[in-house]
């Protein structure tokens, strides 16, 4: 067993990462030892990212143990870099979480610095353009984020020091140790690009309200959610577009933030049916939301947007059917999933349960475009009104000819006579989907003796096909 | 010392109710009498029924032009309100779907008339699907239905159904909300079908539901029909031929098991899905089986008929079966 972290109490005994735990216990023997969890780390680490969010919308991961904000533009908000900075290093202390956070104007040096600046916490964590070399200089090679060989490799050439990099002559390090090492300086020191990838999509649009004492009531809540949505509704007017997903972020006062999303089926820029979609949403989640404390900022992102088409109301009275119609589906998916609503879509196939398929209503509720309907098949054919997810096998002992209508059969362990039968229509399997042995399926549609309406099939032809071909039950008509 | 004064709002009310209800005909009766050729032209003889009346009554029922099933519903189905529509087993279930079916397009089409979407809902139990068979787009359409305007909810469990089919009873945008379900669950009772039954009254949109395999038991429902299914009649070729080997447009036998009248009617009736229509269907027409062994054992259905003695006393709530 080998040491992985070390808090800072430890590293002020001088115990050392990679260490062995024997040893270590030997030098202390009250040292508490903890197995590590990367698992549990990294929800912690990502739990930790969605409380940052509060400051910025760019939160990545720098590595498995520290977060990186792009606070480009959303210092003023905190009132500088400095008092942000105190913000989130007093924030997290109160919550119990020891950090370590600096500024800079690269991700790297801002990593560097936040690990292996030597210099007292708030001292001089800010670092001014113009002062990248200054500040790197004394750091060791470690903080150039190298692979472990590598950092060894160059302090065993005694280039301890970012300094000692910085005056060595590049072409001849960078022909030994290759590119990355000066890649990496570039980047620490501001010369080289290097992009941010943010957990998450940063949303085209969001508002938000802190609060000076928290609300944990579903109603406080909802009330702040229409007060979010009617500040997106001028914003959203402006752009003429309208929201097909929304995000109600809500952090609690102990870090917790709580994310819901809600799609809607047609762009949405209305704060009531925007709050009333969140009723519905905070309904569903009712058990999974644990206030606590109560939550101190609520925020309301709008994830996708979508060019609104603005309709003049007529002068009938009547409401917009269509947007009635999308009122219910959005409330629905939003309570329920959604996977709970669907539309029968037709496809153009002669193989029965290809020919329509239930699909989720969620994303436009009926499709303006054109639709493919029954009546415009070649030829009508005879369907039934519902069809069996799996085709049921079906006995049976008698048919009139081998490859005619059964006269007996027994489905789901009953008798039935047949009374009438049409048929068959023959219908080829799909050779460039199925293969080209699928068996073609003869239908049959039958009528028992007190008139139920069954539409069977026989699974292949007989004698050419298949043996002695099966017969399966695939629909029910009226 | 004087009791407290109701107020007048309250008598008011109370005595618009008692008019209401004295006004409306007492149960058992069906539709006044059959009206003459004169009062049907408008020409009433007695004074009896005022003109607003019947405007207002043909609002809110659907005629199904089967003379016998109207008669026995005062008029036709109503439109605002709970109708239950059950099958005794499965296997008879695409009977009561093209039944319903063919009542929601019917719905449907009469809003299309005003020129509105008329969007249905069928909101179907998991389980229903799974036994009966899930809706099939292609069959629905050559049934009548217009899939443009047709939503499917297949919700997780009955409560999210009931939600599901209240929510949508507030949105009359609807032309019809069908709620299938198997059995008689415990979850759907008195309550749970009188608060649909008060929604439909109160948005106009008319809920069908749909039992599969279930008893006859005590619910809202001012309508109760038991759906059987019938042998079709003769397909009949464009010619005006009979193919008596065919099976033709597909044919029910409807039992109105709850309603107005004293005792069940029955009546068999098809639908034909070019005309958007139900049709009366003389049972008669109805060809026997051909192959049937014995065409006397098949006893035509005895309704309301039992062989017995009849019981006093009229049965005015059945049991829970659940």
């Amino acid at each position: 067993m080998r040491i992985v972290a070390l808090d800072s109490v430890a590293d002020r005994l001088r115990l050392k990462r990679g260490q062995g735990v024997a040893e270590a216990r030997a030098m202390h023997p009250q040292l508490d030892v903890l197995p590590a969890d990367p698992a549990a780390d990294q929800a912690f680490l990502s739990a930790l990212a969605d409380w940052c969010d509060r400051y910025t919308p760019l939160v990545a991961y720098a590595g498995a143990d520290g977060l990186a904000l792009d606070i480009t533009g959303c210092t003023h908000l905190h009132g500088g870099e400095k008092a942000l900075l105190d913000d989130v290093l007093s924030r997290l202390f109160q919550l119990g979480v020891e950090a370590r956070g600096a500024i800079a104007a690269s991700p790297g040096l801002a990593w560097a610095l936040a690990r292996f600046s030597t210099a007292r916490l708030s001292d001089d964590s800010v670092i001014e353009a113009g002062e990248e070399a200054a500040a790197l200089g004394p750091l060791p090679v470690t903080a150039l984020r190298l692979p472990e060989t590598l950092t060894d490799t160059l302090i065993r050439l005694g280039l301890t020091h970012v300094a000692d990099l910085m005056e060595a002559p590049r072409a001849a390090l960078a022909r030994r140790f290759g590119p990355l090492v000066f890649l990496r300086l570039d980047q620490a020191l501001g010369h080289d690009d290097e992009p941010l990838s943010p957990r998450r999509p940063v949303a085209e649009l969001s508002v938000e309200r802190r609060l000076i004492s928290p609300v944990s009531g579903e109603d406080d809540i909802l009330g702040l959610a229409l007060q979010l949505a009617t500040g997106l509704k001028t914003t959203l007017e402006e752009r003429g577009e309208g929201g097909r997903q929304f995000e109600l972020l809500l952090f609690r006062v102990d870090g917790k933030v709580f994310r819901l999303l809600a799609g809607t089926s047609s762009p949405l820029r209305d704060p009531q049916r925007i709050a009333a979609l969140y009723k519905e949403r905070l309904a569903a989640v009712h058990d999974d939301l644990d206030a606590g404390f109560g939550f101190e900022i609520l925020r309301l992102c709008v994830l996708k947007t979508e060019p609104i088409k603005s309709v003049q109301d007529d002068f009938s009275g009547r409401p917009d059917q269509s947007r009635a119609l999308a009122d219910f589906t959005d409330r629905v998916i939003a309570r329920f999933g959604e996977d709970v609503l669907s539309i029968a879509v037709l496809a153009a196939s002669y193989i029965p349960e290809r020919a329509a398929s239930l699909q989720p209503a969620g994303d436009a509720v009926f499709p303006a475009g054109k639709m493919l309907q029954a009546e415009e098949w070649p030829v009508m054919p005879v369907r039934p009104l519902r069809l069996l997810t799996h085709p049921e096998r079906v006995e049976v002992p008698a048919a009139d000819v081998p490859d005619g209508a059964p006269e007996r059969f027994f489905w789901r362990r009953t008798a039935y006579r047949v009374a009438r039968a049409e048929g068959p229509e023959r219908i080829a399997a799909e050779w460039w989907i199925d293969g080209e042995d699928a068996p073609t399926r003869d239908y049959f549609r039958i009528e028992d003796e007190t008139g139920r309406r069954f539409w069977m099939f026989r699974n292949g032809l007989f004698q050419r096909e298949r043996m002695h071909p099966d017969w399966f039950m695939h629909g029910i008509f009226a | 010392m004087a009791e407290n004064a109701v107020p007048r709002e309250t008598v008011l009310a109370l005595r618009d109710a008692i008019a209401r209800l004295e006004r409306d005909r007492p149960s058992g009766s069906c539709l006044p009498s059959l009206e003459t050729e004169g009062e049907r032209a408008g020409f009433s003889a007695s004074g009896r029924s005022l003109p607003g009346q019947d405007v207002t009554r043909q609002e809110d029922v659907l005629p199904l032009g089967v003379p016998a099933l109207d008669h026995a519903m005062s008029g036709g189905l109503p439109l605002k309100g709970l109708s239950e529509i059950r099958v005794a087993e499965t296997r008879d279930a695409g009977a009561a779907t093209g039944f319903t079916l063919g009542l929601a397009a019917l719905c449907q089409a009469r809003r299309k008339a005003r020129g509105e979407l008329g969007p249905i809902l069928w909101i179907s139990e998991t389980m229903a699907g799974q036994e009966a068979g899930e809706p099939y787009g292609v069959g629905l359409s050559l049934l009548g239905i217009d899939l443009r305007a047709a939503l499917f909810s297949r919700p997780r469990n009955l409560q999210q159904a009931l939600w599901i089919a209240e929510a949508a009873l507030g949105f009359s945008v609807f032309s019809a909300v069908i709620l299938e379900i198997r059995g008689n669950p415990a979850r759907l009772g008195l309550p749970e079908s009188r608060r649909l039954q008060l929604r439909s009254m109160g948005s106009g949109v008319p809920i069908f539901l749909l039992r599969q395999a279930g008893e006859e038991e005590a619910s809202s429902a001012h309508l109760r029909l038991l759906v059987r299914p019938a042998p079709a009649a003769p397909f009949m070729l464009p010619d005006g031929t009979m193919l008596t080997t065919g099976i033709g447009h597909p044919a029910f036998h409807v039992i109105a098991e709850k309603t107005r009248a004293f005792s069940p009617v029955d009546a068999y009736l098809e639908w034909s899905s070019h005309a958007r229509r139900f049709h009366p269907l003389d049972p008669v027409a109805v060809p026997l089986p051909a192959n049937a062994a014995d065409p006397v054992t098949v006893l035509s259905a005895s309704v309301g008929r039992p062989g017995g003695a009849p019981t006093l006393g009229r049965v005015m709530a059945f049991k829970r079966a659940s």
